[in-house]
């Protein structure tokens, strides 16, 4: 049994020996790829870690970061952890509300945050948080005039740190030491759609383990990739492919301006693999579709002419089969003519595989990357197994997730859950030892989910357990799946199947506002919000037929009989949305009763399909 | 927040301003001075006089009477071009950029003026021109980061949402390297979002660049808020000057603001 006996720290120590000045991160400023070496990485999680240990951080201590993706996020993350502290991400996108929460649960002494937006949420409660000690704050911009003893630089903490190494040369080298695999490098706190996030404490060790024994059997890395990082990195996702994967495989990172610029700055680093969330490549694909709308009528010929090619194509290739010689022939054609400057424009040209995580996705949006030539893998996972349960290792399955990985220990319970056990899975929450007996029994994680396998061994998620809709005639319905469907239509945005124990399912319906304003123009219909488009006769019409579409595929009692289309965007703000920006089932019935009480007729007036 | 600023040196002194057209006195016997590295706003009902002072700073118009001084240096008789070298930039209300272009290239010819080199030598682009195009690109990107135009750099001006095409006519004035800007109605037609973050962006070009900024503007939350000094005018008179509190008390605006007779109202007040 070879266990892991390393830290992230001292992996970062080791790649700067083996590496130095091989490019670690490149980050855009000022218009230019600037990059960092692996050297340099070291060198700054060296400053600053001092510079921590110089403003009061200690091992067992435990610090936050509220920022945006940099290259900062990671010398801070690593910092951190070389004090045997434990770091604690929180998306940029939370209220002071939730930072509160985070800061406060989690008992940070220190927290990172990037610039004056952030600053200014954790000023307006710090009075609530009388553990807090420092705010380090990386961009200064707009902040000269600030007065207050919780501030102080990025900048200034690395000059402390700076000091002291000139002083002692070994004292960076000693604190690494001193890290321990079974520590824990880091909390994660999950989005939790049901109540308050939750802490999920992730040790070097079972991380480490899952990333070498899961997760690269399923995506082969070499130091030779490089990747985007855009996903809010206090995710495990993207924690994991930015900041922990490359200190194993020795990859680049290349962190995107900012998340508007994303599209942008795939095409500009056409990065070798690319992971996204189920919304990223829902996008991406009914951009392609819009794109091809208001294109020439030739190039739209194009497109279609070929696209069967690489659908048939694809199959071969998902069954790693070689295909027909005549096939080969004909998709080398539909490669020049179609694929290639599709790709090119999605810059997705040198992907050598795509990665669909975080949530459940439509597999006709997959197929469709698929039918481009790319690798497209769907994996699933949760937080609490370091981010990973299972991923396609070979043969690719159409709507699957793949085969459980090696990392894990898998079984199904007799009611279809999904239980799993090893040494990736995680220490358990911070500072609720009640949901971790929940979570952990009889030595089984309960993901609450409910999977099936096929005789090839793939597994197939059917839903969450406890969103699982029985509807008054017995029928057990997974609403996720229809859910996905409906949201391949370019014009929906998010779904809600409601149904649990009713008599028919009905929906809740988000328009994606750019699209269908961009459709309200092309067919002259007047609008001026996002309210006043989603009342649109037209537009309800609009989503009947897209809804109709969807209902042809489904079974009879899966069938969508009525909907409603929301008449505001879900807000995380509004608590609608998690960070991770999916749908809190529970609050939206909640606060949509009277649209629902109307399609199941419990008022007058109701509109049918 | 707004602090006054009084020990810091005169930037731009107006006095006795006066000009007419036709029959109609656009501004009788105005002054009024700015501050280094203050925000100062100028505000008063439409048709007071506003537009036609930002016109005399940049030379457009020819006062009848009066001194605009800016660094010591008298203004008036100077040559808009001449004037903008001086390091006064503006921001206009209709925004004043090339629709085909990109926005990068719009910033990239707003520093024309600011390059040491003739049409030879940039159509060979040898040694100086290398050098200061590289520097300009600098430049322009530190605006550009500072305004947060990053998606947009490729894109033309045109095809850009009015709110954003606001945001480029300032990114425009700043990319002139200026210590004086004039910013005309920034924020009209603007929703309340982009407003926020426009004022963040004034609040940020005061103290991070240390530029001046002379504003017109007619939201009174927005002018409030940012301006160090503010003078009012109606009908072409300085009714009143001071920081924002005073203003906002005293009953001679209050008055011109209500539509009341204004001029009358100061035998009131």
């Amino acid at each position: 049994m070879n266990s892991i006996d390393t830290t992230f720290p001292k992996l970062l120590m080791e790649n700067a020996r083996r590496y130095g000045k091989r490019v670690a991160m490149r980050e855009k400023f000022r218009g230019i790829w600037r990059e960092i070496s692996w050297e340099t990485y070291s060198k700054k999680v060296e400053r600053l870690s001092l510079g921590l240990s110089e403003i009061g951080l200690d091992r067992g201590d435990h610090a936050s970061i509220l920022s945006e993706n940099c290259p900062e996020w990671l010398y801070a993350d690593l910092a951190i952890q070389s004090l045997g502290a434990v770091s604690v991400g929180i998306y940029p996108t939370n209220s002071p509300d939730q930072v509160q929460y985070i800061l406060d649960h989690s008992q940070s002494r220190i927290v990172f945050v990037k610039d004056q937006e952030q600053a200014d949420k954790v000023l307006e409660i710090h009075g609530r948080l009388p553990l807090l000690t420092k705010m380090v704050i990386m961009d200064m911009k707009g902040m000269r005039h600030y007065d207050h003893a919780l501030i102080i630089s990025y900048q200034n903490v690395a000059e402390l740190g700076k000091a002291v190494a000139a002083r002692d040369s070994e004292a960076f080298t000693g604190r690494v030491r001193q890290t321990r695999p079974d520590d824990v490098a880091f909390i994660v706190y999950t989005s939790g759609t049901t109540g308050p996030p939750k802490g999920a404490m992730i040790s070097h060790k079972s991380d480490i383990h899952m990333i070498v024994k899961g997760l690269q059997p399923i995506l082969h890395f070499t130091d030779r990739d490089s990747i985007l990082s855009y996903l809010p990195l206090c995710h495990i996702m993207e924690r994991n492919l930015s900041m922990c994967m490359p200190l194993v495989f020795g990859y680049t990172i290349n962190f995107a301006e900012s998340i508007e610029t994303v599209p942008q700055n795939i095409q500009e680093i056409s990065p070798s693999f690319f992971a996204a969330v189920p919304r990223i490549l829902e996008k991406l694909h009914s951009a392609v579709k819009i794109k091809l709308e208001d294109s020439t009528r030739l190039k739209r010929f194009i497109f279609r002419l070929w696209e069967p090619v690489g659908i048939r194509a694809a199959e071969y290739r998902m069954k790693t089969q070689r295909p027909p010689l005549p096939l080969i022939f004909l998709y080398a054609l539909g490669y020049l003519s179609s694929f290639r400057p599709v790709r090119d424009k999605m810059g997705l040209l040198r992907c050598r595989c795509v990665m669909s995580g975080g949530a459940p996705i439509a597999p006709e949006v997959l197929a469709f990357f698929r039918s481009l030539g790319v690798h497209t893998v769907e994996m699933y996972g949760l937080t609490e197994t370091c981010g990973t349960v299972s991923g396609p290792h070979r043969v690719v399955k159409h709507g699957s997730v793949g085969e459980p990985c090696g990392a894990l220990e898998f079984q199904l319970s007799a009611d279809g859950e999904i239980l799993l056990r090893g040494d990736s899975v995680f220490t358990g929450y911070y500072r609720d030892p009640e949901a971790t007996r929940e979570t952990i029994r009889d030595g089984w994680l309960r993901t609450g989910d409910i999977g099936v396998l096929d005789e090839d061994g793939h597994l197939y998620i059917v839903d969450r357990k406890k969103d699982i809709i029985i509807t008054s005639g017995g029928k057990n319905i997974s609403p996720s799946e229809i859910e996905n469907r409906m949201k391949c239509s370019p014009y929906i945005k998010e779904a809600i199947v409601i149904g649990d124990a009713r008599k028919y399912l009905t929906a809740l319906i988000q328009v994606e506002y750019d699209n269908v304003g961009n459709w309200a123009q092309n067919n002259k219909i007047p609008y001026t919000t996002y309210r006043n488009l989603a009342r649109n006769p037209a537009v309800y019409e609009l989503i009947r037929r897209e809804i109709e579409d969807v209902n042809e595929s489904l079974a009879q009692a899966e069938t969508i009989k009525k909907f409603d289309i929301l008449d505001k965007e879900l807000d995380q703000d509004d608590e609608e949305l998690t960070a991770t920006q999916k749908v809190k089932r529970k609050v939206i019935e909640e606060r949509f009763r009277e649209e629902i009480a109307r399609m199941y007729g419990e008022h007058s007036t109701s509109t049918g399909l | 927040m707004a602090q006054l600023k009084r020990d810091r040196p005169i930037q731009l002194d107006v006095s006795g301003l006066t000009i007419g057209f036709g029959g109609i006195q656009a501004t009788r016997n105005v002054s009024f001075s700015v501050r280094e590295g203050e925000i100062h706003s100028i505000i008063g009902p439409n048709g007071a006089g506003k537009t036609t002072v930002f016109n005399c700073i940049n030379g457009i118009y020819h006062p009848e009477a009066g001194s605009i001084r800016f660094q010591d240096k008298e203004l008036l008789g100077m040559k808009p071009h001449k004037i903008s070298r001086l390091g006064i930039a503006r921001a206009f209300q209709n925004i004043e950029l090339f629709r085909g272009m990109t926005v990068l290239d719009n910033l990239m010819s707003a520093r024309s003026f600011l390059l040491p080199y003739g049409m030879l030598r940039s159509a060979l682009y040898l040694g100086k021109c290398v050098r200061e195009e590289i520097k300009a690109r600098n430049a322009v990107e530190e605006v550009i980061e500072f305004l947060d135009l990053q998606p947009f750099r490729k894109t033309p001006v045109g095809g850009l949402p009015y709110g954003l095409q606001k945001r480029v006519e300032l990114a425009r004035a700043l990319s002139m390297n200026p210590k004086l800007l004039l910013v005309d109605e920034p924020v009209s037609g603007m929703n309340q979002e982009e407003t926020e973050d426009l004022a963040r962006y004034l609040l940020d070009i005061k103290e991070e660049m240390n530029i001046t900024v002379l504003l017109v503007e007619h939201d009174m939350g927005l002018v409030m808020d940012l301006s160090d000094r503010i003078t009012v005018l109606n009908f072409g008179i300085k009714i009143a000057e001071g920081p924002p509190r005073e203003i906002a008390r005293n009953p001679e605006v209050i008055s011109a603001y209500l539509g009341e007779e204004g001029i009358q109202g100061r035998t009131e007040g």
